[in-house]
C-alpha cells in the first residue's frame, strides 16, 4: 500500500474507530446490569448532533476558551499519530518520540485545564486541580512503564520498544498501565462518567461550560485518548514485533476489545473510590510499573 | 573581537555615565549589549576562541581575559536577556514613578551587566573574584533600589549574606588553586588529579549563587522583593553565573569520581522540591522564584550526567544530557525573564503580587496574558516550545543511560522519573497561576482597574516570547552551537552531525504548531457560523455568585501541597464557625521558607547565643583581666612542667 494510503488508513482508524469504545463500554455495563443500554454508535450520533448545534459561552470566557479544546484535541491526535498501530506503523518514528508523545498528552492537559479555569467557576477549578494533581502520579507511572520497555529492548523508538514488549514483566506493566488508563480517561474507580454531581467529578466537571462543537471536540478527543491508552497497553504487553502482520493486527484488535470490555466490567462491578484514596491507587500503579522496570533491568532481556 | 568587547564595555560604561538622560542611557547600554551579543555570536558561529594578547603568557600580573565558546554561550544570554530587560526597565523604573532611585538604578544596572561580562571573560583568579564581587554588590543595590519596605531590606541583607558566604568559598577555591599551581591563571589542568577535591568548594560557592536546593535560601525573598526587571535578570541570567562557574571548572579541572552522582542527585532534589515549594506560594513573584530552583535542578541533571559519562568512559548519552542542560540555561533565561517581566506588568497595573487578589486580568491586559501564557507553557516543558526541547535532550540522555545498563543506569532511572514528576508538577503550578491571575473574574477592585503595560515593556516581552518560539521551532539549527560548547567542555566529545532524531523532533514541532493554529482557527470559524450566545458560568443554580467564590490559588494547589506537607510544613490558621449563629470563620494557609526558618535561622541563633556567652568574658573589669593573665600563665607553667616531666 502506498505511504499516503497507509497514512489515511491510520488516521481513519484513530479518528473513526475511537468513538466506538465508549459505546462498547456502555454496552458491557448495560449487559451486566441486565439492561439493553444505548446503541454502540451512540457517541457518533452525539458528536454529529453537537457539531450542528450553536454555542453558549460563559460571559467570562476569553478567546483562549476556544483554543483550549482545539489544542487539546490536536495534541491527543498528534500523540496517537506517534503511537504505532501494530504492523500499520506510526506517522513518524524517531529516537525519543516516546517522550514527545507523553508531553503531547501533557499539552492536552494544559489546554483543557486552561479552558476550565477560563470560566471562573469553583467547580471547574476543582476539576482542573484534581486533573493536574492526579496526572503527576499517572505521568510518573507512564514514564516508569516506558523506561521498562526501553530497558528491556535497549531502544528509544516507540515502534522498536513496543515490538519487543515488556518481556517477563509484561503482566506487571499491563496491570500498571490499565490503572493509568482508568485514571487518565476518568473512568471508575477514579471518576464516574455517569455522575452529574459537580462536586465529585474530575474530567466531566472541567467541561461543564463547553457546549456545541466545543463539547464535540472534547468528547472526540476523550475517545481518541481512550483508544490511545488501550493500544499502548496491548502493545506493551504483547511482543507483536515478532509476529506476522495479520496475526499482529488481529491480536491488536482483539486486545483493544478485551481492554474495553475490561473497563466496562470494572465500571459495572466497582464503585468509585473516595478522592483521598485516589493517590494510593495511582501510587500502586506506579509501583507496578516500577516492578516491571526492575524485572526488565535485572531480568537481562534483549 | 577585541573591538566588539571594547565597544561593549564602553557602551555599558557610557550608559552608566549618561544615567541621568534616559534616552542616552538606553542607546549606549543597548549598543554595548548589542556589541557583546554580536561578539559572542561570532565566537559561537565560528567556533574559534579569542584570548587577549597578554594571555599567551599566563604569568602576567593582571588583565587576563579570554573568550571561548563556553563563555560566549553565556555572554549571549547576558546580552540578549539583558537587552530586553534594559528596554523594559526604561519604562518600568522611570523617573516619574521612582524619582529617588531611577538614576541610581541605571548606574547599578550597567555595573551589574558589566560585572557579569567580566566574570565570563576572566581567565585569572583575581580578575574573576573582582568581577564576582562587583556582580554580587551591584546585585544587592539593585534588589534594594526601593528600600522603604522592611521586606526589601531584609531580603537584600539575606542576599548579601548568602552571596558572601559563596564568595568566601570561592576565595578558598581560587586561593587553593593558586597555591597548588603556583599561578592565578585559569585554564585546562587535566593532568593534576590532586586538584579534584577542590570541586566541592566550587560546588558550594557557585551552588549558592545558582540556588540549588538546600542553598537556595536567599533566592525566593530576593527575587520576590527586587524590582521586576531586576528579578528577571537575577533569575534568568545571574543564577546562570553559578552554573557557568560549575560548568567551567568541572571542564577545566579534574573532578572527583563522586561529582557526577552528587550533581545529578542535587539536580533531582532541586527540581522536585523547587516546584513543590512553588506550588505552596501565593505571592506571584515568590512562586516564580521557586521555579528557578526547579529549573536549575533540570540544568544540574544534564551537567551531572555529563560528568558521569565523562567519568565512566565513552558514552553517547553524556553529550546529549549535557547539551540538554546547556540549552536549558538559555531556555530558562528566556522564559523565566519573560514570566518575571509579565509579573512586573501585573504588579505595575494592580499594585499587588498576591495572586488571590487578582483574577480576570485578560480583559484589561490581553498582551500580558497571552505572553505570560506562552511563557507558562514553555516553562512547563510543553511541545512545541523551547522548554520541551531541552528537557527532551536531557530525557534522551537519561533513557540512553538507562538502556545502556551501566553503573549510571541506577541513577538515570530515578532521575528520569523525577524529571517526569517535575514536569507534571510545573504544569499544575502554571495552570494555577494563569487561571487564578489572568482568567475568570476580578477578585478585587484593584484587579478590575488594571491597565495594559506600555509599548516598551510589551516589546521586551514580545522579543523574549519570540525567542522561546524560535528555539522551539528551530531546535535542530542550534545543535552545532551546543555540540561546540560540549566539545569545549570535554574535548573527548568532538562535535558531530546534528542527530536525525533532533531534526525529526523539530519537524514534528513545526507540524504540531501549524496544526494547532489551524485547528483553533477552524474551531473558531465553526463557532462564528454556529452562532454564539453568552450566559453566566454554570453556578449549580446558586442565586448570588460572586468573584470571591472562584477557586483560589491555595485551594487549587491543595491536593499537591498536602502530598508535600512533610517538607513544606504549611502553617494553617483556622477559626471554625461556632455556635448556633456563627458570626465569622476564617481559614488560611501559608507555606514558610522551611529551610531558612527551620535550619539556617536556628543555627544562626545558636551561633549568636554562643557568641554572647563568649562575650561575657569581656566586661572591662581590670581585676578579672589580671586573673585571666595569671590563669593563663599558670596553665602554661603546668603545660611546660608536664612536657618536661613527661
Amino acid at each position: 500500500m502506498s505511504e499516503i494510503g497507509l497514512m489515511l488508513l491510520r488516521m481513519a482508524v484513530w479518528l473513526g474507530l475511537a468513538p466506538l469504545l465508549p459505546g462498547l463500554i456502555n454496552k458491557v455495563k448495560a449487559a451486566v446490569a441486565g439492561r439493553r443500554g444505548p446503541p454502540v454508535l451512540q457517541l457518533y450520533y452525539d458528536l454529529a448532533r453537537l457539531w450542528r448545534k450553536g454555542v453558549v459561552l460563559s460571559t467570562l470566557a476569553s478567546p483562549g476558551f476556544v483554543f483550549g479544546p482545539a489544542v487539546a484535541w490536536l495534541a491527543v491526535v498528534a500523540a496517537a499519530a506517534l503511537l504505532p498501530l501494530g504492523p500499520l506503523g506510526a506517522v513518524a518514528g524517531f529516537r525519543g518520540d516516546v517522550v514527545l508523545m507523553i508531553y503531547l498528552l501533557a499539552l492536552a492537559r494544559f489546554a483543557t485545564a486552561w479552558s476550565a479555569m477560563e470560566t471562573g467557576s469553583a467547580f471547574e477549578g476543582m476539576g482542573a486541580a484534581r486533573e493536574v494533581s492526579f496526572a503527576v502520579l499517572a505521568e510518573a507511572a507512564v514514564i516508569a512503564g516506558v523506561l521498562a520497555l526501553c530497558v528491556q529492548s535497549g531502544r528509544l523508538t516507540l515502534a522498536d520498544m513496543l515490538g519487543e514488549s515488556a518481556g517477563p514483566g509484561a503482566a506487571l506493566l499491563g496491570a500498571g498501565l490499565f490503572v493509568v488508563l482508568l485514571a487518565e480517561n476518568c473512568r471508575v474507580p477514579f471518576d464516574d462518567p455517569n455522575t452529574h454531581l459537580e462536586l465529585t467529578m474530575v474530567h466531566e466537571v472541567m467541561v461543564l461550560d463547553h457546549s456545541g462543537p466545543l463539547l464535540a471536540a472534547v468528547l472526540h478527543g476523550a475517545a481518541v485518548k481512550l483508544l490511545f491508552f488501550a493500544v499502548l497497553l496491548v502493545q506493551a504487553v504483547l511482543p507483536m514485533g515478532h509476529w506476522p502482520a495479520g496475526t499482529a493486527l488481529a491480536a491488536l484488535a482483539g486486545g483493544v476489545l478485551l481492554v474495553t470490555v475490561g473497563v466496562g466490567l470494572v465500571e459495572a462491578l466497582l464503585a468509585r473510590v473516595a478522592f483521598r484514596r485516589v493517590p494510593l491507587l495511582l501510587t500502586s500503579a506506579w509501583v507496578l510499573c516500577v516492578f516491571a522496570l526492575l524485572v526488565a533491568w535485572k531480568g537481562g532481556g534483549r | 573581537m577585541v573591538a566588539g568587547l571594547a565597544l561593549g564595555g564602553l557602551g555599558l560604561l557610557g550608559g552608566a555615565l549618561a544615567a541621568r538622560h534616559p534616552r542616552g542611557w538606553l542607546a549606549a547600554t543597548l549598543t554595548g549589549q548589542g556589541a557583546l551579543g554580536l561578539t559572542a555570536l561570532a565566537v559561537l558561529g565560528g567556533g574559534g576562541s579569542w584570548a587577549d594578547p597578554g594571555a599567551g603568557a599566563w604569568s602576567s600580573p593582571c588583565g587576563h581575559l579570554r573568550l571561548d565558546v563556553l563563555s560566549a554561550f553565556f555572554l549571549l544570554l547576558v546580552a540578549g536577556v539583558g537587552g530586553a530587560a534594559t528596554v523594559y526597565a526604561r519604562e518600568y523604573w522611570s523617573e516619574r514613578e521612582h524619582p529617588v532611585s531611577a538614576v541610581a538604578g541605571r548606574v547599578w544596572w550597567n555595573l551589574f551587566l558589566a560585572a557579569m561580562g567580566l566574570v565570563l571573560l576572566a581567565a585569572h583568579g583575581i580578575v574573576l573574584l573582582v568581577g564576582w564581587e562587583l556582580f554580587a554588590l551591584s546585585g544587592y543595590f539593585l534588589i534594594t533600589l526601593n528600600r522603604t519596605p522592611r521586606a526589601v531590606r531584609s531580603a537584600g541583607w539575606l542576599y548579601l549574606a548568602a552571596s558572601h558566604a559563596g564568595t568566601l568559598c570561592l576565595f578558598g577555591f581560587f586561593a587553593a588553586l593558586a597555591a597548588r599551581t603556583g599561578s592565578w591563571a585559569l585554564g585546562p589542568l587535566h593532568d593534576r588529579p590532586e586538584l579534584a577535591p577542590l570541586f566541592w568548594l566550587a560546588l558550594l560557592g557557585f551552588g549558592l549563587k545558582a540556588g540549588l536546593f538546600p542553598l537556595h535560601v536567599w533566592l525566593p525573598s530576593a527575587h520576590a522583593n527586587a524590582p521586576s526587571h531586576v528579578s528577571a535578570m537575577l533569575s534568568g541570567v545571574a543564577l546562570k553565573m553559578g552554573i557557568y562557574g560549575l560548568v567551567r571548572f568541572s571542564g577545566w579541572l579534574p573532578t572527583p569520581p563522586a561529582a557526577g552522582w552528587v550533581v545529578a542527585g542535587l539536580g533531582g532534589v532541586s527540581a522536585v522540591l523547587g516546584v513543590a515549594f512553588a506550588l505552596g506560594q501565593h505571592d506571584l513573584k515568590r512562586l516564580l522564584a521557586y521555579h528557578s530552583v526547579e529549573n536549575i535542578g533540570i540544568i544540574l541533571m544534564g551537567l551531572g550526567f555529563g560528568l558521569l559519562a565523562a567519568a565512566h568512559g565513552p558514552a553517547g548519552w553524556g553529550p546529549l544530557a549535557l547539551a540538554g542542560g546547556l540549552l536549558h540555561v538559555w531556555n530558562h533565561g528566556l522564559f523565566k525573564a519573560l514570566l518575571f517581566l509579565g509579573a512586573g506588568s501585573v504588579l505595575h497595573a494592580t499594585g499587588t503580587r498576591e495572586m488571590s487578589r487578582l483574577g480576570g486580568l485578560w480583559t484589561r491586559m490581553p498582551w500580558t496574558t497571552a505572553l505570560f501564557a506562552l511563557g507558562a507553557a514553555a516553562i512547563s516543558g510543553l511541545p512545541p516550545l523551547n522548554g520541551f526541547v531541552s528537557e527532551w535532550l536531557v530525557y534522551l540522555g537519561l533513557f540512553d543511560a538507562a538502556a545502556a545498563r551501566g553503573p549510571a543506569a541506577a541513577l538515570a532511572i530515578p532521575t528520569a522519573i523525577l524529571l517526569a514528576i517535575t514536569g507534571a508538577l510545573a504544569l499544575a503550578c502554571f495552570v494555577k497561576v494563569c487561571g487564578v491571575v489572568f482568567l475568570g473574574a476580578a477578585r478585587t477592585p484593584a484587579a478590575e482597574r488594571a491597565h495594559e503595560c506600555g509599548p516598551a515593556m510589551r516589546g521586551a516581552m514580545l522579543a523574549l516570547a519570540a525567542a522561546c518560539v524560535a528555539i522551539g521551532l528551530g531546535a535542530a539549527g542550534l545543535w552545532p552551537v551546543l555540540a561546540r560548547v560540549v566539545a569545549a567542555w570535554n574535548p573527548a566529545w568532538p562535535p558531530g552531525e546534528t542527530p536525525a532524531s533532533l531534526k525529526a523532533l523539530t519537524a514534528a514541532h513545526v507540524v504540531v504548531a501549524l496544526a494547532a493554529v489551524a485547528a483553533a482557527a477552524g474551531l473558531a470559524r465553526k463557532l462564528r457560523r454556529a452562532g454564539v450566545r453568552r450566559a453566566v458560568t454554570w453556578d449549580c443554580g446558586y442565586a448570588a455568585p460572586s468573584p470571591r467564590m472562584q477557586y483560589t490559588a491555595a485551594s487549587f494547589a491543595g491536593i499537591l501541597t498536602e502530598w508535600f506537607a512533610w517538607i513544606l510544613h504549611p502553617h494553617r490558621h483556622e477559626e471554625k464557625p461556632e455556635g448556633v449563629l456563627p458570626r465569622r470563620a476564617r481559614w488560611s494557609v501559608h507555606t514558610p521558607e522551611t529551610v531558612l526558618e527551620e535550619v539556617i535561622e536556628p543555627v544562626g541563633r545558636g551561633f549568636l547565643w554562643a557568641a554572647a556567652q563568649v562575650r561575657k568574658l569581656q566586661h572591662g573589669r581590670v581585676q578579672a583581666y589580671v586573673l585571666y593573665l595569671l590563669l593563663g600563665v599558670a596553665a602554661l607553667a603546668v603545660l611546660a612542667l608536664w612536657s618536661w616531666t613527661g
